[in-house]
């Protein structure tokens, strides 16, 4: 979960490097996905991960791709929270729950 | 800090489903066109929850609090602005006691408060569309601030 976070935040990273003009949009979303991630490895306690690829999609005009991760990360973190102990449930809850208004802010 | 119980975590979950609901009363009225047929379809859905709740909390024989005549809303209505800002409110406030109620729950318990979770928390990223404020989403939907 951790890594899948790192990752999301990674293929933002990259999307906007290839369009800047995108930065304001997708941008705060980026900074969501380092969040959880921050968050996950504190509760696990694990050290977070300095590098983690990218999931290779080409950053290209469309969102479509980004979305497609997204509708995929919010389908692990549902997984994972309806498995989670009830000291992670609220957690991975939040992070299914924000997983789907990245896709609606992507629209 | 005790943990609630399931019943505790979802009879909460029904008061600020009866405060979503007399919030929408007062939001429909200050909007037209599509906002306020979203307005409608979103007190459709919370007025589910609720009936569900009450169903639920009543079969396994737990406490069923009642509605009240009216519920103090954090700010005046007065126009379109106003009223999309409490919807989102509105939608991240109900958020979040279904997020408090996933600790409380397993099974279909909990599956049926993060889809709450899930529904109101895209529901709020919507109203900050429509009203034109960014960022259209906030890191932990439904995580007390």
């Amino acid at each position: 979960m951790v890594d899948e976070a790192l990752g999301l935040a990674a293929a933002y990273q990259a999307q906007v490097a290839a369009r800047p003009e995108l930065a304001d949009r997708l941008g705060p979303i980026a900074e969501a996905h380092t969040a959880h991630a921050t968050e996950l490895a504190r509760v696990i306690g694990v050290a977070l991960p300095t590098a983690v690829a990218a999931p290779a999609i080409d950053p290209v005009n469309t969102l479509a791709p980004l979305r497609a991760l997204e509708k995929a990360a919010q389908q692990s973190a549902t997984a994972a929270c309806a498995a989670a102990s009830a000291e992670r449930a609220a957690l991975l809850g939040s992070i299914a729950a924000a997983r789907a208004t990245h896709q609606e802010a992507l629209k | 800090m005790r943990q609630p119980s399931a019943e505790e975590a979802l009879a909460a979950a029904l008061s600020a489903e009866y405060a979503a609901i007399y919030a929408y009363g007062r939001i429909g009225v200050r909007l037209t066109g599509a906002a306020r047929e979203a307005a409608h379809q979103a007190e459709a859905a919370h007025r589910s929850r609720r009936d569900a709740l009450v169903v639920q909390l009543s079969a396994t024989g737990g406490a069923v609090p009642p509605d009240r005549a009216g519920y103090a809303l954090p700010f005046p209505v007065t126009d379109r602005v106003s009223a999309l800002r409490l919807a989102a409110e509105v939608e991240e406030r109900t958020a979040a006691h279904w997020r408090a109620a996933l600790a409380s729950t397993t099974g279909a318990d909990r599956d049926q408060a993060l889809a709450a979770l899930v529904e109101y928390a895209v529901r709020a990223t919507r109203w900050r569309k429509t009203a034109g404020v960014t960022p259209l989403t906030v890191p932990f939907p439904g995580r007390p601030t």
